[in-house]
């Protein structure tokens, strides 16, 4: 009798806690995932790890169905956030960790190809005075990018979210249709269309413009090749989708009526557009920018293609760092300044802007 | 000029910028040094025991560097099984690819590489290549002599030439408006913002030590070399230079972005066939040779096959079906008359200058010292900071 009092309320106690349950056994799988992928552990080890890891999925799954409909509410969330935790820990924290060791280890020669973690901080002073130009040049290429993104897509959304009609989704469509050839492909195709005998420079010749465009030092000698212009360029029609995207979702959200409510009470459209449509559409713009911004700082290739040895960006110096001087630490150091600089502007953004809600 | 069989479009650098771009681009960074340490841990054994005695010989090789029969034809004067693989397109790439397993005692796909001189010499001073077994390789007196006991394998122990090439000026006529002679024609200023140097630093950096009457086959240190770094810094600030490149400068001296800039002979031989507008010259100041090797890496057990092979394509009448297709200069002795034996295009080529230079230009071929480790980084650091990257 008192044997059956005591499991019901083991029971008990456990589905009051199976919350705690779940969150801990997340804490400790992806603590397990980081261990694995940043080589804690290794060999045999890391096997028996992996052994203990999936024993406590079992376990968890085991405990969810035999406890109760309440054990299972309380734990559902822990085990639906499990696999992005899992696969996040593994391929995203524990690469970042080695990052940061190597980012913070010395070579004692050129080809030492295991740096030793010594709290070398030094490279995060060489990535910083050595590389200031590119990452002073990224963030201005990736911030002009961006308002031009925002110039050009912005009315490209108005116009299809509210006049689009029956032709929405193919407009849109069309503006999704470019990622169906790849990147690189695309910029490509921007040095044929930039080249000194190509198509555009020859129209801007015969339209005598070419004074004009070179006093507004968009193009250099007569061409707009491997110009910051052509990497600026580059950088905003690759990016221009991921602008376009998020506003079209915000405008398309927007109740017709309240235009028509702003229009019956003597607004004019432009007032309208500015108290009404702008202040709903921000956190597609805020969205936008974000999307467009932190990859095009961070870009490499339209340097690499459109640009000239006067406007590498800091992506193709990491890349440099990594691949051609087998500098690893100080590439390491490099990524991770990038990263934190990124950081912080979204976040001072993020509070400037004051939209918490992205959607 | 008749229709030309079959010529390969690409030549050997040609994937060096955008293949490599399009793997990086592939690749976030993180997941690019996640990729750069492991891929390797098949032994070349796997390739090979389909059965008693039946072995694959691995050979990495630059794209579009060979014919389209030499390997099938070995195969069956040999029995040798081949694997021909295309995938070395960079030499710093293809370093930092296997670098983790090798220099973990691991073993690599490939038992033969085909890295350019210097690079040779890091893997040897690295540990990282095996003496081959020249017993079985007697075609090894065919090396022509200029090529013998370079500084950094005297005797050719671990490595022999696979292909060798000049580097000079190239310029596009219709751009340029005049013949160029010299390599202070890539430094003049009717020609701002239209000239191309390499990124590939023994050759920028030679030339232009040439032009500034310094031997770059005899430095030894950086600041022996500093005013060549220092002409090009200048030429960049002034925007003199427009880009360096991989072999994308091929599209660009085609269509007239580049008014001259440094090249490699062989590609120059393919673009002048489609654009008889571009031309190569070697500057009167001199120009740069180098020679790519074949070099057989540790951890490969294919002792007899690398050694077969290499006697093979040093037999003068294999290396010419190669030298006919590729446009290199080959590194085997005779060649040349079996280029003429073979007639037609191939006699052609046997003719060509930018094949087999004049005595005087000869003279004017030098290749890049070999530098040491400290020197070399300090040569590529500041090359880098050149390059902008």
């Amino acid at each position: 009798m008192s044997l059956v009092i005591d499991q019901r309320t083991r029971a008990a106690r456990f589905a009051e806690r199976a919350d705690y349950v779940g969150l801990i056994s997340m804490l400790i799988l992806g603590f397990g995932m980081v261990a694995i992928g940043a080589g804690w552990l290794k060999g045999a080890a890391a096997s028996a790890l992996v052994i203990v890891l999936f024993a406590v999925v079992v376990g968890l799954i085991v405990a969810a169905v035999m406890g109760g409909s309440d054990v299972r509410r309380k734990m559902a969330p822990y085990g639906l956030l499990k696999p992005g935790v899992l696969w996040l820990s593994l391929f995203f924290l524990a690469p970042l960790w080695s990052l940061f060791v190597m980012s913070l280890s010395a070579k004692t020669s050129r080809f030492d190809f295991f740096p030793d973690f010594s709290w070398h901080w030094e490279n995060y002073r060489v990535a910083l005075t050595d590389f200031r130009p590119q990452f002073i040049r990224s963030f201005t290429y990736a911030g002009t990018a961006t308002l031009l993104t925002l110039v050009i897509g912005f009315p490209l959304a108005y116009v299809i979210a509210f006049r689009g009609g029956r032709y929405k989704n193919i407009l849109i469509g069309l503006v999704i249709v470019p990622f169906f050839t790849s990147y690189l492909i695309r910029t490509l195709a921007w040095q044929n269309l930039l080249a000194d005998s190509g198509p555009i420079v020859s129209i801007i010749d015969s339209l005598h413009l070419s004074g004009l465009l070179e006093s507004l030092n968009i193009m250099n000698q007569g061409r707009l090749m491997n110009t910051p212009a052509a990497v600026i360029g580059g950088l905003t029609y690759n990016f221009l989708p991921f602008m376009v995207l998020p506003i079209y979702v915000s405008l398309e959200k927007i109740d017709a009526r309240l235009l028509d409510a702003a229009t019956d009470l003597y607004s004019t459209s432009g007032r309208a557009f500015r108290k009404i449509v702008f202040p709903l559409a921000l956190p597609g713009v805020f969205a936008g920018t974000l999307l467009t911004f932190i990859p095009a700082a961070g870009d490499f290739i339209n340097a690499a293609l459109l640009g000239s040895p006067n406007t590498t960006m800091i992506g193709n110096s990491i890349q440099d760092q990594f691949i051609k001087q087998n500098n690893w630490p100080v590439a390491g150091a490099m990524s991770l300044v990038l990263m934190a600089i990124i950081s912080c502007a979204v976040l001072v953004y993020t509070r400037f802007l004051g939209t918490e809600d992205l959607i | 000029m008749s229709n030309k069989p079959q010529r390969r479009n690409y030549s050997r650098r040609d994937f060096l910028i955008r293949g490599g771009l399009m793997g990086a681009g592939a690749l976030s960074l993180p997941a690019l040094i996640a990729a750069c340490g492991g891929s390797s841990k098949s032994d070349s054994k796997d390739n090979g025991s389909t059965g008693a005695g039946a072995k694959t010989l691995f050979f990495e090789n630059w794209p579009a560097y060979i014919d389209e029969e030499t390997v099938a034809d070995f195969e069956k004067a040999t029995g040798i099984k081949m694997t021909y693989s295309e995938a070395y397109n960079d030499n710093n790439e293809y370093f930092a690819k296997v670098q983790t397993p090798l220099a973990n005692g691991k073993t690599i796909d490939a038992d033969l590489l085909a890295p350019t001189f210097w690079m040779a010499a890091r893997y040897i001073n690295l540990g990282w290549a095996q003496k081959l077994d020249k017993t079985q390789i007697p075609n090894a007196a065919n090396l022509r002599a200029d090529l013998r006991g370079p500084s950094f394998d005297p005797g050719n122990e671990y490595s022999m030439p696979w292909q060798t090439g000049t580097a000079g000026v190239a310029y596009n006529i219709d751009a340029t408006g005049r013949e160029l002679k010299s390599v202070a024609d890539l430094f003049d200023p009717a020609f701002k913002g239209k000239i191309g140097m390499l990124t590939e630093m023994r050759d920028t950096i030679g030339l232009t030590l040439l032009s500034e009457g310094v031997d770059p086959s005899k430095i030894s240190t950086f600041d022996e070399a500093a005013p060549a770094f220092e002409k090009i810094a200048k030429a960049k600030a002034d925007g003199q230079i427009r880009q360096f490149t991989g072999n994308d400068y091929m599209d660009d001296l085609s269509s007239g972005n580049f008014a001259a800039c440094v090249a490699w002979s062989g590609d120059v031989v393919q673009l002048s066939r489609d654009n008889p507008s571009v031309r190569y010259i070697i500057p009167e100041e001199g120009a740069t040779s180098w020679f790519d090797t074949m070099l057989w890496i540790t951890g490969s057990e294919q002792r007899d096959s690398v050694a077969k092979w290499i006697n093979y394509v040093y037999d003068p009448a294999n290396a010419a079906k190669i030298a006919a297709y590729v446009g290199y200069m080959s590194p085997v002795d005779g060649v040349q008359d079996e280029l003429m034996k073979l007639g037609g295009d191939a006699a052609a080529m046997a003719e060509s200058p930018i094949l087999f230079p004049s005595d005087a230009e000869k003279a004017r071929l030098r290749t890049f010292a070999s530098l040491s480790e400290e020197e070399e980084a300090k040569f590529d650091e500041e090359f880098a900071k050149l390059v902008g990257a």
